[in-house]
């Protein structure tokens, strides 16, 4: 274990190389292009044996990095914004085709306008993909997800994303710490499928009759909702080997006697940390449920960790056009029937600061807020 | 020493139950192929006529790992799985993307020139039927100018894009045209392009009688004068070293055109215009 000072895409980087993924495939994008550098450098180096296929488009990426899945090797691919809405098409198809490929996303906002700035809309617009999505609140968490990230796809054979804000997490540096090549090693040994093999010939991907495609769906959601409990078991494995706890599928901070919750997910759970224990220091009961997990959605958990509650206030990254923050949605829809009082906000897109003070003015706005007139309101216009 | 067909394997490992038309031109390419191929061959086959009748929910005719991918991206896949091997050290695997004239020279022609930019090692195979059939039989740059089609009944106003051409200035390994009425010129080519350790491109003409609107027996008649009429040039850029292979006998292009429902509205005018065309091309009676 050795601790260094790495950007959010530096510590993705890490998390493929201790992965000792085999094939690599990437499409240059920004914010997400210093990850594949980093990696494309360990292997121009000589510290990480892994195939680079220099692709044509993000398309293409994802599709190479399918390729080497089916004929048996461990892959990853990074990308961001208008690369994964480009590379849409393949990305549910990976999942349908339940390969365990791991993606960091670097999340940056979707065109029109055009921006390069940080906002979730991007991995949003992957929520019905069939992919597991996995967020961070900083450069640890995303050297952690990434490992287990390819501990979990292999496990139940999905492929996961490994989301991280653009710039906020991506380009800022802090002090992560890296476990040992060997202790990874044991933690995280390569189980190899290989689907297209000479020695065992399949045909993949047949053209699948009605009585036929309903069934592989089913199997394909089966497979998303065994992943509720792999991902916490793979956490506490995790915590276990290496001594970081980031608690499975979500984390409650200051939850004990909390009245009043905030829940979001990404770059934002830091700042709220400190909201919180700026606001509790004031006397105010409130705590906080990071969405660690958001595909698939840990409803179960979700409630559990909300029902002591009287007031939640979701922040929404994005927006679901004429529905509201995709988030508040889903919070809205696990509690459906119980007597708590949901407002939720969309907030910091297109790169609009989210600080410990505006979480703090959302947090008090929603206080004074009985009911919201839509399904969420627009902070900091 | 030249191939015969008495020195082929018997193995089939394309093509027995397949669900194509009978005389389906793409059916006939991809049994010729797997003659040269042979087992330890993986194959990428986007969305396609040759993708849906390799086989369908738990049936296939391949006995090769065959994997249906989506439209654009077979050579990308291909790619991928080169990859795979080489990290696990597996050799002596033909890694093969096959699409038809749409799955490579329009909507598949981003990963193609990719793959072959990259001098992949892995080949990939144009079957050209000239037209969209695997959805009814619309326009595109593989179909040929004044050719009718489902969504142009007053024929194409513009000319076939040259993928073969377009392919030779990728400077790949390998480059050969080939046709399903010369079994043993396609094969040689594909062991040529096997043995290769970069890219190799092969574009195949491959009769659809539905499109082509002819009868189902004409197939391998009407690709044999295509090749005869001089209209489809047989050769090879063998690391650019070019080659005709077969010497077209040149009968007038009426004889392959005018049995085709699809130029049944040509003028002698068009007659004379691709006569024209291929009179310049060969340098005849100039």
């Amino acid at each position: 274990m050795s601790t260094t000072l790495l950007t959010g895409s530096e510590a993705a980087a890490y998390g493929a190389k201790l992965a000792r993924i085999e094939v690599l495939a990437y499409y240059p994008i920004t914010p997400a292009f210093p990850a594949m550098e980093r990696i494309s450098k360990f292997i121009d180096e000589g510290d990480l044996n892994t195939r680079f296929v220099r692709v044509e488009s993000d398309h293409s990426a994802l599709a190479a990095a399918l390729g080497a899945s089916l004929a048996g090797s461990r892959t990853f691919t990074v990308t961001n914004s208008q690369g994964l809405l480009y590379m849409t098409e393949v990305v549910y198809h990976t999942a349908g085709l339940r390969q365990p490929v791991v993606m960091a996303v670097a999340n940056r906002a979707l065109s029109a306008p055009h921006s390069r700035f940080p906002e979730q809309g991007d991995a949003i617009s992957q929520g019905a993909s069939g992919w597991i999505q996995l967020f961070c609140e900083n450069n640890q968490e995303v050297l952690d997800n990434m490992l287990q990230a390819f501990k979990i796809a292999e496990t139940v054979r999905l492929p996961v994303m490994v989301n991280y804000e653009g710039y906020i997490q991506s380009h800022t540096l802090e002090e992560v710490e890296v476990p040992d090549q060997e202790k990874l090693d044991q933690f995280l040994p390569l189980t190899r499928v290989r689907t297209l093999d000479v020695e065992n010939p399949q045909a993949v991907n047949t053209v699948a009759s009605p009585e036929f495609y309903m069934d592989y769906k089913f199997r394909q959601n089966e497979a998303m909702e065994q992943a509720l409990t792999v991902i916490d078991s793979v956490s506490t494995d995790y915590a276990n080997e290496f001594g970081r706890d980031w608690s499975g599928l979500i984390d409650s901070y200051q939850m004990e006697d909390a009245e009043h919750a905030f829940v979001a997910m990404g770059s934002m759970i830091s700042d709220a940390r400190i909201a919180v224990d700026e606001l509790r220091s004031q006397g105010q009961k409130v705590g906080l449920v990071k969405m660690r997990t958001w595909r698939p959605f840990p409803a179960e958990a979700l409630r559990r960790a909300l029902k002591k509650v009287q007031l939640i206030t979701v922040g929404d990254k994005n927006i679901v056009y004429g529905l509201g923050g995709a988030l508040g949605t889903e919070v809205r829809s696990a509690l459906y029937g119980q007597t708590v009082r949901i407002n939720s906000y969309i907030l910091g897109l297109g790169g609009r600061d989210v600080t410990t003070e505006e979480i703090k003015q959302v947090l008090e706005l929603s206080e004074k807020t009985e009911q919201q007139a839509t399904a969420s309101e627009w902070f900091g216009l | 020493m030249a191939l015969s067909i008495a020195d082929l394997p018997k193995e089939e490992l394309f093509g027995q139950g397949h669900a194509g038309c009978g005389g389906c031109g793409a059916a006939v390419a991809g049994r010729q192929a797997m003659k040269a191929l042979g087992s330890r061959t993986i194959i990428t086959i986007p969305a396609s006529c040759m993708a849906t009748m390799g086989g369908s929910n738990l049936k296939t005719t391949w006995q090769i790992p065959f994997y249906h991918t989506l439209f654009e991206i077979a050579p990308a896949v291909s790619s991928g799985i080169r990859a795979a091997l080489d990290a696990q050290g597996i050799e002596d695997v033909n890694v093969v993307s096959w699409a038809g004239d749409a799955g490579t020279a329009d909507i598949g022609f981003q990963a193609l020139t990719g793959a072959a930019e990259r001098n992949e090692h892995m080949m990939h195979v144009c079957y050209d039927n000239e037209m969209y059939m695997n959805t009814g039989g619309q326009t595109g740059s593989q179909t040929p100018k004044f050719a009718i089609t489902s969504n142009m009944a007053n024929g194409k106003k513009v000319k076939k894009k040259n993928m073969l051409a377009i392919m030779e200035a990728h400077e790949i390994d390998y480059v050969a045209s080939a046709s399903i009425a010369y079994p043993l010129d396609l094969i040689a080519k594909f062991k040529k392009a096997a043995k290769k350790p970069g890219f190799s491109y092969m574009h195949i003409l491959a009769p659809c009688h539905r499109g082509w609107q002819i009868p189902a027996e004409k197939t391998i008649e009407l690709a044999r004068l295509a090749v005869e009429s001089g209209l489809f040039e047989l050769y090879e850029v063998d690391e650019g070293k070019r080659t005709r292979t077969v010497e077209p006998t040149f009968i007038p292009v009426d004889n392959y055109l005018l049995p085709q429902g699809r130029f049944k509205d040509l003028t002698q005018e068009d007659i004379q215009d691709i006569q024209a065309g291929v009179n310049r091309h060969y340098g005849r009676g100039e």
